[in-house]
């Protein structure tokens, strides 16, 4: 398959993300365990691994919601350990399930964004947003009053409101509609190509395929490959050159198939 | 089917159980358990011991009075399964979990098993409460397995009640008959019943015994316990009563023959009643599967500590005050608190507020007769004033107990949490102290200038409002401070994990952090008292013993200190906010 992002060179993009060394313990249980890897502008890297790999976790972190117990996140060259407001100014993060204010109006919503990140501007991004978005007529509308594609398209347009330039999304497209996936994969593509890094934690593999430059394999919270897709793909040299993402996941996991 | 459905409700609670007994090898559910076993002992196996500690069982009431009392129980019960078909408007559904309704409503189980499993169910709460009920209203003489069984009865009838009702008000709507009309019917027949009473009462009955004379003594119980007899025991009255007087029977039997002779009746009220909810062919699916729904947000919102949030909201709010999208960023959070805490709490309803104070204490003020009544609103107003200290931070949870339920989101904002901490507190904060205020204005207002002989000038009046004015919103905020900590050092013990604890050990956890903030609150305010004295001394001595002069500048130090305390308080619980890792106690 095509990949429509050009890889850009190491040397003139800068790493927005970047972690060190990542290690999360949950009383002795390792979730994530020395995780090393890095994003740059313009890339879209897919967290691929199976349940319970880590990924959740790796994206928690990452985005600063809860604290590594090792290692050294930094987003947009800043640290979240010594600088995390700064660090959180550059990011937005996307959990599987949109978290909403229940009493907060679709446009109270944006309003109060705006605050928290500072956007003076924010009433043209937030109209071109809502357009995008396809939600510009329930800008009255509580979440509750929505459904769960419009609450998703909701805490996107919030999480694009300061124009963030690290991007974490978990299973975004979960509760989307066929037109919704084709919006979320183009948009997707369009904030990469702006100079966003991107960061994809998704089971749908062929998702990944259509939208990612790089991809990182987890399991059992140990990173257990990571690269282009030709650079992967080299890494088993006994899969046919054509071999899609889910052969190579298998491949690498070791998990099994199925008949 | 039925096995299927005993093999679920089994092990899903042996297996809470376990759950619940493994937790308590942390030292904190077990700390919990052991202070939560002992209260509940002290409060009702101790209670018992020492009731029966006396020795003799304290003796039945005449027949006459139970009698009596009966009769005020079966209108007590006639009035609750009116109730049940005035108030209610939705229609039918069964309470199930979203597992259940996943598992079972696709499965091949016929719906009269569903009502089986329902009313098998219901059993368990009617059992328990029945113990409870035969506990706490141990007065008569009667024997505690009887009471028991006797409540068992009565809330078995009323269970029953509420579903055949609930059936029948779908019935009723299916066939066109709106909730109005059906309201307008039963309160309409209601009327007229109560209507025919007092004709007849007042046609075959001698006016009411007089009893101001012998009030409180017993006799006076013993003329109205007379005279309620008289107005039972005549028709149509009695006869309305009847079968109600035979579902609550048991509960009043004197001696075991009469206890077995009231059970028959109600056994055949339970099974007719049964009989009635059976066989209504009414769909409840639609409407379960809607109320199971509600039934999870209003869990989620519980397990967050959020109870306002067990009602959604139904439509958008109108913000407090127009938010521009560049300043200090807390104060968006503030914003977003105050809009979930409701349409009054807006500077414009404050205002109207405080108009009306202003024009209620100019009016009643200068009128001599009202003097009186005028001071006693004014110590009405002190008193909800002190009320509002200790029950505002429990009621107003609009701050972390509220929010940390998006945790995740929260974390994720570029603020600091010191900032953090005080967007969170300020709504609650405000409406506290906004509440404070007006009650401390109407007091100002109302207060005479003569309160129990002692002379209160005006300006001793203005100092002391002044003085309340300035330490009530830091002792708010303190107040606020404690249970929020608590929510973020402990967020186990407040319920913010995925599953909710229950049992001693979380009543013994709430029993500890209620006393620990009551402990800590006092702790705070004993060197703001010791400032505010010490200044208020210091002030009184160098004017030459003026108190209304010494008043305000005592005031201005304790605020001062409460004031570095607060923010103190705010730096540490910012600190333990940028610390707060949602996942650890999301895992316990």
């Amino acid at each position: 398959m095509e990949n429509p992002l050009p890889v850009p060179p190491p040397s003139i993009a800068a790493s927005l993300i970047e972690a060190a060394g990542l290690t999360k313990l949950y009383g002795d249980f390792p979730a994530v365990t020395d995780l090393s890897f890095s994003v740059r502008a313009g890339e879209v890297i897919g967290l691929v691994g199976p349940n319970g790999a880590g990924k959740t976790t790796t994206l928690r972190c990452l985005s600063g919601i809860i604290p590594p117990t090792r290692g050294s996140v930094k987003i947009c060259g800043r640290d979240m350990g010594t600088d995390p407001i700064e660090a959180k100014r550059n990011l937005a993060f996307f959990p599987d399930e949109p978290r909403l204010f229940d009493y907060l109006t679709v446009s109270q919503h944006l309003t109060f964004t705006a605050r928290i990140y500072n956007v003076p501007n924010y009433q043209e991004i937030a109209r071109g947003l809502l357009d995008e978005l396809e939600i510009a007529d329930k800008t009255d509308k509580l979440p509750g009053e929505l459904s769960r594609g419009m609450k998703q398209k909701l805490a996107i347009a919030c999480g694009f409101l300061h124009s963030p330039r690290a991007i974490f999304f978990d299973e975004p497209l979960t509760g989307l509609d066929p037109l919704g996936i084709r919006r979320m994969k183009d948009s997707i593509i369009k904030r990469a190509a702006a100079g966003a890094a991107i960061l994809i934690s998704s089971h749908l593999l062929h998702l990944l395929e259509e939208v990612c430059s790089h991809v990182l394999i987890l399991k059992e919270g140990r990173k257990i490959i990571d690269g282009t897709m030709d650079e992967i793909r080299s890494n088993f040299s006994e899969i046919s050159a054509g071999a899609n993402l889910e052969e190579i996941f298998f491949r690498a996991t070791g998990e099994n198939k199925g008949p | 089917m039925g096995r299927a459905l005993l093999y679920y409700e089994l092990h899903s609670r042996w297996n809470r159980l376990r759950t619940r007994l493994r937790r308590l090898r942390q030292p904190k559910y077990l700390i919990g358990a052991v202070v939560g076993g002992l209260y509940f002992y002290w409060y009702f196996v101790a209670m018992l011991l020492r009731r029966s500690g006396h020795g003799a069982v304290s003796p039945l009431p005449s027949p006459e009075h139970l009698a009596v009392l009966e009769s005020v129980a079966a209108l007590i019960l006639l009035i609750v399964l009116l109730l049940m078909w005035v108030i209610p408007h939705d229609r039918a559904a069964l309470a199930f979990t979203e597992a259940e309704v996943a598992f079972l409503f696709p499965a091949p189980v016929p719906r009269r098993t569903l009502i089986h499993f329902k009313l098998v169910k219901s059993q368990t709460a009617i059992l328990f409460s029945s113990l409870l009920m035969a506990l706490l209203l141990r007065g008569g003489g009667t024997h505690n397995l009887f009471r028991a069984v006797g409540w068992w009865g009565v809330l078995s009838i009323v269970n029953l009640h509420l579903l055949g009702s609930s059936f029948a008000r779908t019935l009723l709507l299916d066939h066109g008959i709106s909730n109005w009309r059906r309201r307008l019917i039963f309160l309409g027949g209601a009327a007229v019943a109560l209507a025919a009473v007092f004709l007849s009462v007042r046609h075959s009955l001698p006016p009411p015994p007089d009893l101001l004379d012998s009030f409180p003594s017993t006799k006076s119980f013993d003329l109205l316990s007379n005279y309620a007899g008289q107005i039972f025991d005549s028709n149509p009255l009695h006869w309305l009563l009847a079968p109600f007087r035979l579902a609550v029977a048991p509960l009043f039997a004197a001696d075991a023959k009469g206890f077995l002779l009231a059970l028959g009746p109600v056994m055949a009220l339970i099974a007719i009643q049964y009989a009635w909810v059976i066989r209504s062919n009414v769909a409840f699916e639609e409407a379960s599967v809607e109320l199971s729904r509600k039934i999870a947000d209003r869990i989620a919102a519980m397990r967050s500590g959020n109870w306002q949030a067990m009602r959604k909201p139904k439509k958008g709010k109108r913000p407090p005050f127009e938010l521009r999208p560049a300043g200090w960023p807390a104060l968006a959070i503030f914003w977003k608190n105050l809009i979930s805490a409701g349409h009054f709490f807006t500077g414009r309803a404050w205002f109207s507020l405080v108009w009306i104070l202003v024009v209620v204490g100019v009016v009643m003020r200068p009128a001599e007769s009202h003097a009186g009544t005028g001071a006693a609103v004014a110590v009405l107003a002190v008193s909800l004033g002190m009320i509002t200290i200790f029950y505002g931070p429990q009621i107003l949870r609009h701050d972390f107990r509220q929010d940390l339920r998006v945790a995740d989101i929260l974390k994720m904002y570029p603020l600091p949490g010191w900032q953090m901490v005080i967007g969170e507190i300020l709504a609650p904060a405000v409406i506290l102290a906004g509440i404070q205020w007006a009650l401390i204005l109407l007091a100002f207002l109302l207060c005479p200038a003569n309160m129990g002989g002692a002379p209160v000038p005006m300006v001793l009046r203005l100092s002391i409002a002044l003085s309340a004015a300035l330490v009530l919103p830091c002792v708010d905020f303190i107040a606020l401070l404690l249970p929020n900590a608590a929510a973020l050092i402990f967020p186990a013990w407040v319920q913010l994990g995925k599953d909710t604890p229950r049992g001693f050990e979380t009543m013994g956890q709430q029993l500890i952090l209620m006393f620990g903030q009551i402990i800590v609150l006092t702790l705070s305010l004993l060197p703001a008292a010791m400032a505010g004295t010490v200044s208020y001394l210091a002030v009184w001595w160098l004017t030459g013993k003026i108190v209304a002069a010494a008043v305000v500048p005592g005031a201005l130090a304790a605020a001062l200190v409460l004031a570095t305390e607060a923010a103190f308080g705010v730096w540490l619980l910012g600190k333990a906010f940028e610390r707060f890792d949602w996942s650890e106690g999301s895992l316990e």
